[in-house]
């Protein structure tokens, strides 16, 4: 009889229909409506669709010729590349100097880890004090060093610096996590290795290079494929610091440009088929970094 | 046995997940039968009420007053969800019921803003709450409401009006050597002003062109018209409101060419710009009733080491007059906002009598006074009642209102918000750079005001 219970599958599939449920209720109905939308003329959320669009591809053939849109895109894409260097990179970094140190590792983890734990709108808010035009704080330090005058700060959200400055604290957010992952990556490898190079007359660099980094390589690729997928859904902290576009348009996301137009502008047919580039973008951005990225085995 | 366990589990585990629907179910079932009202019952309610007398509005704390001694009078609770009045929260209340989750009570806009509210009968006329409440809204004028543009009719009660005008730094102005502006000051004159408070290193205007460029396009565009026209959506680019329009946005771009707004105007916060006026770096800034709470709040200390409060450097005055087709004294203003009772909260038999109650409550005529100790004008029958204290930026305010000979509604009410409005101000500042050219730029928003007036009529007679 018990053996029994283990060789009928029945109950596990009851177990699991919730869950597929609420899945196909929240997830995939939505996402297919989101579909049918992007057809049709929606001017709010909740309400009636006034009609099929003329001609009913307009939404695409607008998502191919909207400016704001490639501005949008670029800059998706760019931040997308940006956390393989500034997020996985710093923490390698990070997590191998900390790795190499005796006291204080406890310290650095809950030091580095701890941005992670503040929300992202706090984190826009008090990146745009230290950001700030008039009074901030890097300007505010610049001048204390006598590196720029008092009456002629730099406008750090300008046209010329707003990506930056848009992209250091979403990478900055970010570093304390992968350092936390790449650092447990790091216990994992026997020490044994080490000594054994260093028996042999390697010099740290070379241990790196012929025995973290090689010994790395799964959790680097885990690391790479949950930045780049995490990069492309940005939206609380830009939005916070640069609504709207701010300045001049330059500094839309895709997600913030779908929420824009949804919500601030009511053109919910188009933010539809903004939703369905996002997603068709985010799929196949995950598919092309987790083959890149493939894990190996050892 | 194991396995009849288990499939009883199991099936136990899915039909929980419905759990909740089941119960939704059957609450909203009996909303719709003949239950007592609340009142009859003697059971106490909350409510939840939106308005924008939250952030930084000068009545802040009148509201949170009035509320408490409500709750205090009927045992009821409010559950207050309020916002800065701004294009934002205009969008979020509008989103709030567009996905069904609306408030009981809405303190909001009566114009163009709530014409879906009207059109999609989610809020109670007071002809029909009068049917069952004789008394509502009796203390105030009819013709004062603020009646809806779809139908003509009355749904809210209006508080405290608004008025729309130019906030002075007295200290920047005196540094500058420059008069404080009076009645008659000239576009000319202000232009002059402007050059020589740059020179010396301050900022002439405070303003966020990317965020809040409306006050400033509402006056300049004001200065072509006269306070009987302007309140006129164009119909053309070349109809006088067409060509005001374009020439109001020509003089932004040329303020904004001369360097008289930050420099970071176009990509700093209105928030932002505000400051620049407390601390002393900038001389005007145009600006609404909601305002002076903001002052108050923000300058009271004395910050600048001259012996008295900095909210004494502040005074306000009528924007310049470019030409003679306004008067100098002639300013932005009217009654736009006031309460609403909406239909959710009308159809739920224990919240009925509530909202009736504290909307009443909430409009009664000393509660109305408190709210207009800034110099707003109210719809009140018998007027309101001066407050025995003022500040001396209300003080001042009072004198400025003393002198009004004209009054328009600000124009931007007449646009859609998100599907016209939103758009329009968001170009201004591709206007004033030159990437977009003022002329299509209005002509576009014409287009726009005119394919939504369609939209929505078609809408109207398909329902």
């Amino acid at each position: 009889m018990n053996a029994m219970i283990y060789r009928k599958k029945g109950a596990l599939f009851l177990f699991l229909i919730p869950s597929l449920i609420f899945m196909a209720v929240f997830l995939y109905y939505p996402f297919v409506m989101n579909i049918i939308n992007s057809f049709l003329h929606i001017t709010a959320l909740g309400d009636k669709a006034l009609g099929v669009n003329q001609p009913w591809y307009e939404n695409y053939v607008k998502l191919f010729q909207d400016t704001l849109m490639g501005v949008a895109l670029k800059n998706t894409f760019l931040m997308m590349l940006l956390p393989i260097v500034f997020q996985v990179g710093i923490a390698l970094v990070l997590a191998l100097l900390v790795d190499n140190i005796r006291f204080g590792t406890q310290f650095f983890r809950t030091a580095f880890f701890f941005p992670i734990v503040i929300s992202a709108s706090a984190l826009g808010l008090m990146f745009n004090l230290v950001f700030l035009y008039d009074g901030g704080m890097i300007n505010q330090l610049l001048q204390a060093l006598h590196l720029q005058q008092a009456n002629l700060p730099v406008d750090w959200k300008d046209k010329s610096h707003a990506l930056a400055t848009m992209f250091i604290p979403v990478c900055w957010q970010y570093v304390g996590f992968y350092f936390v992952i790449l650092a447990t990556g790091l216990n994992n490898i026997s020490q044994e290795l080490y000594e054994a190079a260093e028996i042999d007359g390697a010099t740290k660099m070379q241990c790196i290079g012929h025995i973290t980094l090689p010994l790395l390589r799964n959790t680097l690729c885990t690391c790479l494929v949950l930045a780049i997928t995490g990069a492309l859904k940005v939206f609380d902290l830009p939005w916070v610091m640069f609504p709207s576009g701010m300045p001049m348009d330059t500094t839309w996301l895709t997600g913030t440009y779908m929420y824009q137009q949804a919500w601030k502008l009511g053109d919910v047919d188009y933010s539809s088929t903004i939703a369905i580039e996002f997603v068709v973008l985010v799929v196949v951005l995950s598919q092309a970094a987790s083959r890149v990225f493939k894990e190996k085995e050892y | 046995m194991k396995r009849i366990l288990a499939m009883v589990l199991s099936v136990l585990m899915a039909a929980s997940v419905f759990t909740g629907c089941g119960g939704s179910k059957s609450a909203a079932t009996e909303s719709k039968s003949e239950t007592p009202s609340a009142a009859a019952t003697g059971k106490k309610v909350s409510l939840d009420v939106v308005t924008s007398y939250g952030g930084d509005d000068g009545n802040r704390k009148n509201y949170e007053a009035a509320v408490k001694a409500w709750e205090q009078k009927t045992g009821n609770t409010i559950r207050d969800s309020s916002g800065t009045g701004n294009e934002d929260w205009k969008v979020k209340v509008m989103n709030s019921f567009e996905v069904g989750s609306e408030p009981d009570v809405l303190f909001f806009f009566n114009g163009a803003d709530s014409n879906k509210l009207v059109k999609n009968k989610k809020v109670v006329s007071i002809d029909e709450i009068r049917k069952q409440y004789p008394d509502y809204a009796k203390n105030m004028r009819e013709d004062m409401l603020g009646a809806s543009p779809v139908d003509g009719k009355n749904y809210s009660i209006p508080v405290n009006g608004y008025w729309e005008s130019m906030f002075v730094n007295t200290k920047v102005l005196k540094d500058c050597g420059i008069t404080v502006p009076m009645v008659g000051y000239t576009y000319d004159q202000f232009l002059k002003d402007c050059e020589i408070i740059k020179n010396k290193g301050y900022t002439p205007i405070a303003a966020s062109l990317a965020e809040v460029p409306n006050y400033w396009f509402e006056f300049l565009a004001y200065n072509y018209m006269s306070p009987k026209t302007f309140n006129t959506m164009p119909q053309s680019v070349t109809d006088d409101a067409g060509k005001a329009w374009i020439n109001g946005l020509n003089d932004l771009k040329e303020l904004f060419e001369k360097g008289y707004f930050p420099k970071n105007t176009n990509s700093t916060t209105d928030a932002d710009t505000n400051n620049l006026m407390a601390k002393n770096k900038a001389a005007f800034m145009i600006d609404g009733s909601w305002k002076v709470g903001w002052f108050e709040e923000n300058m009271k200390e004395d910050m600048d080491g001259d012996g008295k409060p900095d909210i004494e450097n502040i005074d306000v005055v009528f924007p310049p007059v470019k030409g003679s087709t306004r008067a100098s004294t002639d300013y932005i203003g009217g009654i736009s906002m006031g309460y609403f009772i909406t239909t959710k909260a009308w159809n739920n038999p224990e919240k009925r009598d509530a909202c009736v109650d504290f909307v009443s409550h909430m409009t009664q005529d000393d509660v109305v006074s408190t709210f207009c100790s800034a110099g707003s004008i109210s719809a009140l029958k018998n007027g309101v009642t001066s407050p025995s204290t003022a500040s001396p930026l209300v003080k001042k305010v009072n004198e400025m209102n003393k002198k009004v000979t004209g009054i328009s509604a600000a124009v931007e009410d007449l646009m859609d918000n998100k599907s016209v409005r939103t758009p329009f101000f968001a170009d201004v500042k591709n206007m004033v750079t030159g990437k977009l050219d003022i002329t299509k730029a209005v002509g576009d928003v014409i287009a726009a005001q005119k394919a939504f007036e369609a939209q929505t009529s078609n809408s109207s007679e398909a329902s």
